[in-house]
């Protein structure tokens, strides 16, 4: 169970994540395009840092905590899905917070 | 180019893409603090996971050493440029969206 402890982080947050979703009845997949943009930035930027990073050993991690399953040189997948689902429940969590405050988004006040 | 200075250049980076690249000014709205400082608590809650397991280490010459709850202070500001890339990212594809299919 050890090499599921990064995992289990993860989980954590998509879990956040798909009950904020369906909680607040936010609908992200019906902006799943928009989505896939800002996760394509994001991915691209951050997993090429931590590509070069991990290189120069910046930063390592414990192999008996992952489930040693690279995506690139010495990058654990863990990693991948860490900018995959954060950025998501940032989103969330934005979208969530325009809901509950009833402010506006930007786009929704340039057309008033 | 040690972790400080590559995660003080993303900060920097990120402000300057969210206002004039993706001319998205979200640091300028009330709405993005108030999500970055919901995410916060969550943000630290992760690296104490993270570190205090020592699933993640950092190398000591990579970092100042000043630590929150367990992670290197320069987590912090990697953090905040990854949120402010991502909301300022999701404003401006969805904004280019209304836009086109307001026609």
């Amino acid at each position: 169970m050890a090499h599921l402890s990064y995992l289990a982080v993860i989980l954590f947050v998509a879990l956040c994540a798909v009950s904020v979703n369906f909680g607040f009845r936010l609908r992200l997949g019906g902006y799943w395009r928009e989505l896939l943009q800002t996760q394509l930035v994001i991915l691209a930027i951050y997993l090429s840092w931590d590509t070069w990073a991990i290189a120069k050993k910046s930063w390592y991690f414990d192999h008996h905590q992952i489930i040693n399953f690279d995506v690139l040189p010495k990058v654990p997948v863990e990693e991948f899905l860490f900018f995959l689902v954060v950025p998501v429940m940032t989103i969330l969590s934005y979208l969530a917070l325009l809901k509950l405050t009833g402010w506006k988004s930007q786009e929704a006040a340039d057309d008033l | 180019m040690i972790y400080s200075d590559i995660a003080l250049d993303a900060v920097v980076l990120a402000i300057l893409a969210d206002l004039f690249l993706l001319r998205t000014q979200m640091i300028t709205r009330g709405i993005f603090w108030l999500t970055y400082g919901l995410i916060f608590p969550f943000q630290l809650l992760t690296n104490w996971w993270l570190t205090s397991r020592k699933i993640v280490q950092y190398s000591p010459s990579e970092i100042i050493g000043r630590r929150l709850a367990g992670a290197p202070i320069e987590d912090l500001l990697f953090g905040f440029s990854m949120i402010l890339l991502t909301l300022a990212a999701w404003e401006f594809f969805t904004r280019r969206m209304k836009a086109r299919s307001q026609g």
